[in-house]
């Protein structure tokens, strides 16, 4: 317990050294585009993927929930409500943690392993500005952008089974879908996908500059960038779904 | 000590029950070449990495260009290290990076002045001055142990620094790479006149290279002076460490540089 709140505190003071080392030194806006690019490109394959996977389940157990009681066509309602609010949103950032996140950590604890992070210090550079900042505001930038695709995905994906596997009428689906959903909602996905993108970077890159030197510390920095970022997010899910929807 | 760009003052030093530096002190006087020798694990990197402000003292003080690196602001500490080039001792070059991007990287950072085809230019002066020129595209996954160091020293000198510190520059080169590691410094000392320190327990390099020896044992300083003075002490321990396989340069001639993108 007490190491668990030692490491939070020491997150906290990380990320206090990292918004005053960036509005210090500031960061270039190529390396923000580039790691936007980078981290966008390696994980839009698996998000579409899994978000296409996500949707197909949730309309056919939509289906098998609300035929019996002659409701087939609320599945619309049902992605729009557990998928679009909060499977989606959830899922890209579980994979961005999964794939861009790990990468941070494991990239980041191999430069420290190897005095990389050493030499920009001696070098007079600010590793923090120089290695986090454009991570940062390149996984702000994409993050809203891969949701609306995981969104997206997700309710065409949703269509196809609904119209070409279980025969439902596609208009009624998508109507209901929309129905269901109010600009609120895809604001709020917007929110959770700028707090998913902010938790997933700033654990991730801390575990990297924590993990002890060696190949073993690049392993643990990589398992727990992973678990923390989906535990955090899972909560921060919560804390938002409560705060916009829970009345 | 008026003239050393780094001075320590009774430099204190654990790591938990550890003692790593027990109240050193001593200075590097400029334009000569100090090696802090010792046996391994006795603080020579803790030292290095004391100069450069990457740890801090628990006692004492460590004056770089007559700023104290413990108590100075970050901004003051980043104006020195613009002063200090650095060999780390697998070279820490930025995989991501060319070799010209490697070593362009401190101009670009500092030298805002500079045109790139100016960076471009020095860039391929000290890639010549390190004996691997035209090297500029090539990946550092691509090179060997010795390249890397040479290449690691070419961005370590870029900037024209006045000082450079070399942590452990021949570990893990075979005896030819590692001699002509010590070459190529020797020969960066005599045309760049600047001070350099250098972290090594390589007996025969610190003797081919150094003006003055510094040696570190259970985290004492127990012998500092030139050469001839430090190889004539009467130390138990150093007599100890010097008398393993130590064949002393006849000082006839001048070694011969390295020749092109060898090592």
């Amino acid at each position: 317990m007490i190491d668990a709140l030692s490491w939070i505190g020491r997150l906290g003071i990380y990320c206090f050294r990292l918004f005053w080392a960036v509005l210090r030194y500031g960061v270039p806006p190529r390396r923000v585009v580039e790691e936007a690019y980078r981290i966008g490109v390696q994980s839009l394959p698996v998000l579409l993927v899994i978000n296409g996977f996500i949707g197909s389940i949730l309309v056919i157990q939509g289906y098998i929930s609300f035929a019996p009681l002659g409701g087939q066509q609320l599945v619309g309602m049902f992605v729009g409500l557990a998928g679009v609010r909060e499977a989606a949103p959830l899922m890209a950032a579980t994979m961005i943690a999964a794939k861009a996140g790990t990468e941070m950590a494991s990239q980041i604890a191999v430069m420290n392993t190897r005095e990389q992070v050493d030499a920009l210090e001696v070098m007079a550079v600010n590793p923090l500005a120089w290695l986090v900042g454009p991570r940062l505001l390149g996984i702000l930038l994409v993050m809203p952008a891969m949701t609306t695709i995981a969104i997206v995905t997700t309710v065409v994906a949703g269509w196809l089974v609904a119209q070409f596997q279980l025969g439902l009428d596609g208009y009624q689906y998508f109507l209901l879908v929309q129905r269901t959903l109010s600009p609120l909602d895809l604001m709020v996905a917007q929110v959770k996908a700028l707090s998913f993108g902010a938790v997933i970077c700033l654990v991730s890159t801390f575990c990297g500059f924590v993990a002890p030197r060696g190949p073993e510390g690049v392993g643990q920095a990589t398992n727990t960038a992973v678990v923390v970022c989906a535990v955090i997010s899972v909560s921060i899910n919560f804390l938002i779904s409560q705060v916009a929807y829970g009345g | 000590m008026a003239d050393s760009p780094v001075v320590l003052s009774d430099v204190h030093k654990s790591f938990g029950a550890m003692t790593v530096l027990d109240g050193v002190s001593m200075d590097f006087p400029a334009g000569q070449t100090t090696a802090v020798i010792g046996p391994s694990g006795t603080g020579k990197s803790v030292l290095l990495k004391h100069i450069v402000g990457l740890l801090e003292p628990d006692r004492g003080e460590v004056r770089v260009f007559g700023t104290d690196m413990a108590r100075a602001s970050e901004s003051a500490r980043y104006a020195v290290r613009k002063r200090l080039g650095m060999l780390f001792q697998d070279g820490a070059l930025f995989d991501s990076l060319t070799v010209g991007e490697n070593i362009e990287f401190p101009l670009v950072q500092h030298r805002k002045d500079l045109s790139s085809t100016k960076r471009r230019e020095r860039v391929a002066e000290v890639l010549k001055m390190v004996e691997l020129p035209g090297i500029e595209a090539r990946a550092i996954s691509s090179l060997s142990g010795g390249q890397r160091k040479r290449v690691g020293l070419a961005r370590a000198i870029v900037h024209s620094p006045e000082m450079v510190l070399f942590d452990e520059p021949n570990s893990g080169l075979d005896p030819m790479t590692s001699d002509a590691i010590d070459q190529l410094i020797g020969h960066l000392k005599r045309s760049l006149g600047i001070t350099f320190v250098v972290i090594t327990h390589d007996i025969v390099s610190t003797v081919n290279i150094a003006d003055r020896i510094a040696m570190l044992y259970g985290g004492k300083l127990v012998a500092w002076g030139t050469v001839q003075e430090v190889l004539r002490s009467q130390e138990p321990v150093v007599r100890r460490f010097f008398s393993r396989n130590l064949v002393l340069p006849t000082g006839e001639g001048e070694p011969s540089l390295p020749g092109p993108q060898s090592g």
